[in-house]
């Protein structure tokens, strides 16, 4: 006899198993430890050390929080959240500012930035060039270059982007566009050809 | 081969749950983040709220002001703006509406919403609020109090006093103490009080009749007029003006106030051109120059405009 598919428990369910349970969190850290790992590092925390500082206050920071965690959003957009927000203060305890090793691996940014105006003359070749196109990524102001990681490199949705950064949807929008003109701008005055 | 990143995971998973399990962290608990936005909406509605008695006492002053008679007491309506305006009650209308929006903005779903749509809520519900508190009268009783109790702030009630308790430059505020009754040797005499006290004798030659009727009604007035003896505290009396601070004076009151101004001006005014032509074809007789009209040239009279022919 076929037995029934036996899917495993959503983020959410996991939240309201460890507040019964505190070994149900560990299944929580192994899902999010390696995403929140690469976003803190396209943060701009490269450190192996700091990295795991940050990740620990992080998923404690989490786990103090669970009872706060709003279900009418996604449980990755929280975490996201306290993950930005954990990094950004991390920053101003250790007076110091992202160490910007971005690398623009991203396909999807590449294809957004050509359709720029401003990038018309660009040529693009990813291979040669992700490196300085990440570089021009960490020049740009901060709250371009989050939405930008958000969209491009952790791949997420608009409105997971506002619960993340805690901005409106409609101004996700607006950031991404303020942002890729930025970009295309930081570009063409380094005569940076990609 | 792959067992280092492997290690590495569990190693992170492992110190946190031993962390955790030694350092007795706990959840925080449903309530403990229930009170905190349970806090921000109340500071939320608080500011609301207050911004609303803002509202509320800003419409009862911007209403009830003594627009009316305005060329009473300054030379035109801007520099009676300049001077009357809310100031306080607009600074903390804004302080209100931003502590508002900073708040919204901090509950659990408030960044979803546009800074725009944030603040015209804010500013709605602040406008409904204070237009319902006027509308009953929180206005005036919020302005009354803290005129009443703090000293330093300047309530309606204190304004029109200082605006007219000014017998230098000929308005008072009080009302009439005694009086007789004009026989053939001698004229009527009229004590009036100020609201400092002082006693002044009145000459009520030059009021209307409306004007003595209101003097006698033992109701506090305002008196416009000029002084014609500072030794001798007498005072010459141009108009006589019921004291209109009061929630329950509408704007059609004021209105009347100042059409029966505006009537009591010109006829000062009318004395002073049946003068002038009465100069002019020398006609007058040495009585009609002792019987000049004071009033005539008071600084009231000066300053409204003249009336036009039609």
């Amino acid at each position: 006899m076929e037995q029934p598919l036996q899917l495993p428990p959503s983020d959410e369910e996991l939240v309201v198993k460890t507040l019964t349970d505190k070994s149900y969190f560990g299944e929580l850290v192994d899902r999010y430890e390696a995403k929140l790992s690469r976003y803190v590092t396209r943060l701009g925390v490269n450190n192996p050390d700091d990295k795991l500082d940050v990740l620990q206050d992080i998923f404690l920071k989490t786990y103090r929080n669970l009872n706060s965690f709003d279900t009418s959003m996604k449980f990755s957009s929280w975490i996201y959240r306290i993950a930005h927000n954990e990094t950004i203060s991390w920053y101003r305890k250790k007076n110091v500012r992202p160490e910007g090793h971005l690398i623009a691996e991203s396909d999807e940014l590449i294809s957004f930035l050509s359709s720029s105006e401003e990038a018309a003359d660009i040529s693009f070749d990813k291979t040669k060039n992700a490196e300085v196109v990440g570089k021009a990524l960490g020049e740009l102001d901060d709250k371009y270059r989050q939405v930008i990681i958000l969209r491009f490199f952790e791949h997420k949705e608009y409105e997971e982007i506002s619960d993340i950064l805690k901005v409106p949807v409609g101004s996700v929008g607006t950031l991404l566009h303020r942002g890729k003109k930025q970009l295309a701008s930081v570009l063409n005055q380094d005569e940076i050809r990609i | 081969m792959n067992q280092e990143p492997q290690q590495k995971n569990n190693s992170l998973k492992e110190s946190l749950l031993k962390r955790i399990e030694s350092e007795g962290v706990c959840p925080r608990s449903r309530l403990f983040f229930t009170c905190q936005e349970c806090f921000i909406w109340s500071i939320w509605l608080l500011s609301v709220v207050v911004g609303a008695f803002a509202v509320a006492v800003s419409l009862f002053v911007v209403t009830h002001h003594q627009y009316a008679l305005y060329e009473a007491t300054h030379e035109n309506l801007f520099t009676f703006m300049v001077e009357v305006l809310p100031y306080i009650w607009m600074v903390v209308f804004g302080a209100m509406v931003y502590l508002a929006v900073f708040n919204l903005r901090h509950t659990k779903r408030g960044y979803r919403y546009s800074l725009a749509r944030i603040l015209l809520s804010s500013l709605v519900l602040s406008f409904a609020g204070g237009s319902a508190m006027q509308f009953f009268g929180l206005g005036y009783s919020v302005d009354n109090i803290l005129g009443q109790q703090m000293p330093v702030y300047v309530s309606q009630v204190k304004l029109e006093q200082k605006l007219w308790q000014c017998p230098d430059e000929g308005r008072l505020i009080g009302k009439m103490v005694f009086s007789t009754v004009a026989t053939a040797t001698a004229p009527a005499k009229i004590i009036f009080e100020d609201m400092y006290g002082q006693r002044w004798d009145m000459d009520i030659s030059e009021l209307s009749e409306r004007d003595v009727a209101l003097l006698n009604s033992n109701q506090s007035v305002r008196l416009l007029g000029e002084i014609k003896n500072e030794k001798l505290k007498s005072f010459h009396a141009c108009g006589v003006f019921p004291w209109m601070v009061s929630k329950d004076v509408t704007m059609e009151d004021m209105s009347h106030e100042r059409e029966m101004f505006i009537e009591s001006v010109y006829d000062h005014m009318k004395k002073a051109d049946e003068r002038l032509e009465l100069l002019e074809n020398e006609t007058y007789s040495s009585s009609s120059l002792k019987n000049e009209s004071v009033c005539a040239n008071i600084a009231a009279v000066k300053r409204m405009p003249e009336k036009s022919s039609n």
